[in-house]
């Protein structure tokens, strides 16, 4: 089965279910809202696609020239034109690209044994996977947790505190922390493997299927791999998931204190219903509201830093594979990779918005 | 920025602000805004310190960051292992320029040591102070090669060579079996000591702390000229399509808001991949990335000041579209603008590291912090300095920006302002 068709089955068909679920329980304005965010998903991709058409192959750089470097024959540029389709309008190349992102027909690469550029990005996307959604679970528990407490305690010291860890692991580099991170725990105290996936014995003892070592260990009960796989992720998840927590932090700060102003908050702790009480159950839950549209943005910080993370960590995600092809000069690699990503962030932003509109009776279009 | 809410309520401290000028109002507004007023001073002043350093490096860096000024691996305070001069405790000599003129003088050092071409050097180096000095002859040296500095010591005890040259390490272990020699002093008139390199050199011998200092430049550039380009395209764009609205509007939103939602670092790195290597093009490529988020506030404020009464009458008045935008718009939108200004250098420079760090955008032979990591990183096992102090730099600089615009948000944000 192919990885992706794999990856739809976890993750997409509970989403599809899900979304099935809220069209055929909510209300006529739900529904109107939905059909219209799920069409809107569309002209989203064509843009993102488009943009990364435009910055590939229609602004100055020549890509025969970076990938043949710069004493290339004649007849070799030319075969590789032709090969690329360069040779053709701009406008064909454009058709061809946008028919070839969405039937995810991707070409070949021109690296190594030539396989599908698609296969190559389906076995890199389960490990970005297993970065980022521990990353993102961490980033969110930490940062709603911390930035309540900070708005609780608005103007005290432990605020202030909190406020400079936001402010500072959201101005750390993340491949910095990720460097002195590894730098402490594998080199100098030796708690954690200095890089990879999974340890390279255990490795040969799993059987992979989805290619997500934890599904296929904890499926096939291999338990010495899930300990391996789980102890490698344990830093480069760290990495990425402290730096996002500062932005979680701050957002959700900044919208528990302007809640925690409304009227019927203070309305609520007047009829004597405990602080905490109104703090977590009144509050929170409304601040959730616009804490949750901005985590459809968030994604976008994610997959830059799954990027430098998966490079600093040796982690063969599909932001190391973009990385690596820059430098062999893949450039129908490169700019399918791009494109993939562009896929995901407008997936996940749908799927952001529909849970947004599940939430806040009040989003209409 | 509180146009929309009536001033019932001005507090005392808001009327005596309006009273004193501005340099007193900014001493005074400690008192109000508390740990913010800190958060600004205190990053502005950081910010300051990082302008100085990327206008005037030559001030302040002791080397410059291509030359290769020291030993290799150098950890901070570490003293560098360097060539000196051993003497017999009698010797009548202080330094290789104290040997007498056009005799060659027996000196014995280690084979395969970089000792004899020391030696070489500072000879050739006294003969020019010489010359220089109007003094005739040369100081000429006759290298004795030995296997080991426990020979090459007993050869100077035993009177067969004047002179030793050899590392001040290797001489630091035997040092204490030896107590009629001294170390005289370096070879090398170059001044090098403990001092000399506070955060170490990197694996080619260059000096880290000054490599730091140039690097500054880069980050400053960078950070600076792609907020202005996204500034200057970002904030016309926003005015023009909250003011003009319909079909304009849509088609520019829709596009902004699926470059706001793409991965900046991504996009960024496919722009440098075909550019090719330069800081014009990194510039350009992050300056891209940042359009959408002048746009997106700059729009959101226009609309929201198209209502307002005093556009209303500047338009009844008959002002043309072009000055009720300059001068009735534009102003309500710098606050919030100035905010961005701030954290989006921060972004740029964050940015422009990632980008130097996977190896793309610059060319290698500039000194960048980036790049500096990117190299010590396979250093990490043998010296933690290296990948330590260009990345601190790194958040050193984007915190202060960030830190000067947190602190401008709290302090402009009316929202937030009055419990």
């Amino acid at each position: 089965m192919h990885p992706f068709v794999l990856m739809f089955m976890i993750f997409g068909l509970p989403a599809v279910i899900a979304l099935a679920w809220v069209f055929t329980r909510g209300g006529d304005a739900l529904r109107r809202y939905i059909v219209t965010r799920v069409a809107l998903t569309l002209p989203m991709v064509v843009i993102l696609v488009s943009v990364v058409f435009v910055v590939l192959r229609v602004m100055p750089g020549d890509v025969v020239s970076s990938t043949l470097g710069p004493k290339a024959t004649d007849i070799a540029r030319e075969t590789i034109m032709e090969e690329l389709g360069l040779d053709r309008p701009l406008i064909v190349q454009y058709g061809t690209f946008l028919r070839d992102v969405f039937t995810l027909d991707l070409g070949n690469s021109f690296v190594g044994a030539r396989r599908p550029i698609i296969d190559e990005l389906g076995e890199r996307l389960p490990a970005t996977l297993e970065l980022i959604i521990p990353a993102a679970l961490f980033a969110l528990i930490t940062g709603i947790y911390l930035g309540t407490r900070a708005a609780v305690r608005r103007k005290r010291p432990s605020d202030y505190g909190l406020r400079m860890y936001s402010v500072i692991v959201y101005s750390m580099p993340i491949f910095w922390l990720g460097l002195l991170l590894r730098l402490v725990f594998s080199v100098w105290l030796d708690w954690t493997p200095i890089a990879g996936r999974i340890d390279v014995v255990t490795n040969t003892t799993l059987e992979r299927t989805t290619n997500l070592l934890v599904v296929d260990s904890i499926l096939t009960a291999n338990w010495s791999a899930l300990g391996s796989a789980l102890h490698h992720m344990v830093l480069p998840a760290l990495t990425l998931g402290l730096v996002l927590s500062g932005v979680f932090l701050r957002l959700t700060r900044i919208n528990v204190i302007e809640t925690l102003q409304e009227d019927y908050v203070v309305a609520a702790r007047a009829r004597g219903i405990r602080k905490r009480a109104v703090t977590y159950s009144y509050a929170l839950k409304n601040a959730m509201i616009p804490v949750v549209t901005v985590i459809g943005l968030q994604v976008a910080i994610l997959l830059a830093g799954a990027v430098l993370t998966e490079t600093v960590f040796n982690w063969p995600g599909m932001g190391r594979y973009l990385v690596q092809r820059i430098s062999s000069r893949d450039f129908q690699a490169v700019q399918s990779t791009v494109a993939v990503f562009a896929l995901f962030v407008a997936l996940i932003s749908l799927a952001v918005d529909v849970v947004y509109s599940v939430l806040d009776p009040r989003v209409k279009y | 920025m509180a146009h929309d809410r009536p001033r019932i309520d001005i507090p005392d401290w808001e009327r005596e602000l309006e009273r004193v000028g501005f340099a007193r109002r900014l001493l005074r507004a400690r008192k109000w805004y508390g740990a913010d007023w800190w958060f600004v001073a205190i990053s502005s002043l950081m910010v300051v310190g990082f302008l100085l350093l990327a206008a005037f490096p030559q001030v302040f860096a002791k080397y410059d960051p291509l030359d290769l000024v020291g030993p290799r691996l150098l950890a901070p305070g570490e003293r560098p292992n360097q060539e000196v001069l051993i003497l017999r405790e009698d010797s009548e000599f202080e330094s290789i320029a104290d040997f007498e003129p056009d005799v060659r003088t027996r000196v014995a050092v280690v084979i395969d040591t970089p000792s004899s071409e020391a030696a070489r050097d500072a000879a050739d180096v006294a003969t020019e102070e010489r010359a220089a000095a109007g003094l005739e002859g040369r100081i000429r040296l006759e290298i004795l090669r030995i296997e080991t500095l426990d020979e090459a010591l007993d050869s100077l005890l035993n009177g067969e060579a004047v002179a030793v040259v050899a590392s001040s390490s290797a001489f630091g272990e035997v040092d204490a079996g030896y107590p009629d020699l001294v170390i005289a002093g370096p070879v090398s008139t170059l001044e090098q000591d403990a001092t000399s390199f506070p955060l170490g050199t990197n694996q080619v011998g260059q000096d880290v702390l000054s490599r730091l200092i140039w690097g500054a430049r880069i980050a400053i550039l960078i950070g600076f000229s792609a907020a202005i380009l996204s500034f200057v395209i970002g904030i016309p764009l926003g005015l023009i399509a909250g003011f003009a609205g319909g079909k304009l509007d849509r088609i520019l939103t829709l596009i902004m808001d699926s470059i706001y939602a793409f991965p900046g670092l991504i996009l960024a790195i496919a722009i440098t991949a075909v550019l090719g290597p330069s800081i014009l093009n990194i510039i350009a490529a992050i300056g891209v990335l940042y359009i959408p988020t002048y746009y997106r506030v700059v729009r959101g404020q226009t609309l929201s000041a198209k209502q307002e009464l005093y556009v209303e009458a500047a338009r009844s008045l008959g002002a043309r579209p072009r000055a009720i935008l300059g001068r009735y718009i534009f102003p309500n939108v710098i606050p919030s603008v100035a905010v961005i200004f701030s954290v989006n250098v921060a972004d740029a420079i964050l940015t422009g590291a990632g980008l130097s760090f996977l190896g793309l955008g610059l060319p290698l032979d500039i000194p960048d912090w980036g790049i500096d990591l990117a190299r010590g990183q396979e250093f990490i096992r043998s010296a933690w300095w290296l990948i330590t102090f260009p990345g601190l730099a790194v958040m050193l600089v984007v915190l202060a920006f960030t830190m000067m615009g947190e602190g401008l948000v709290e302090i402009f944000n009316p929202k937030l302002r009055r419990k």
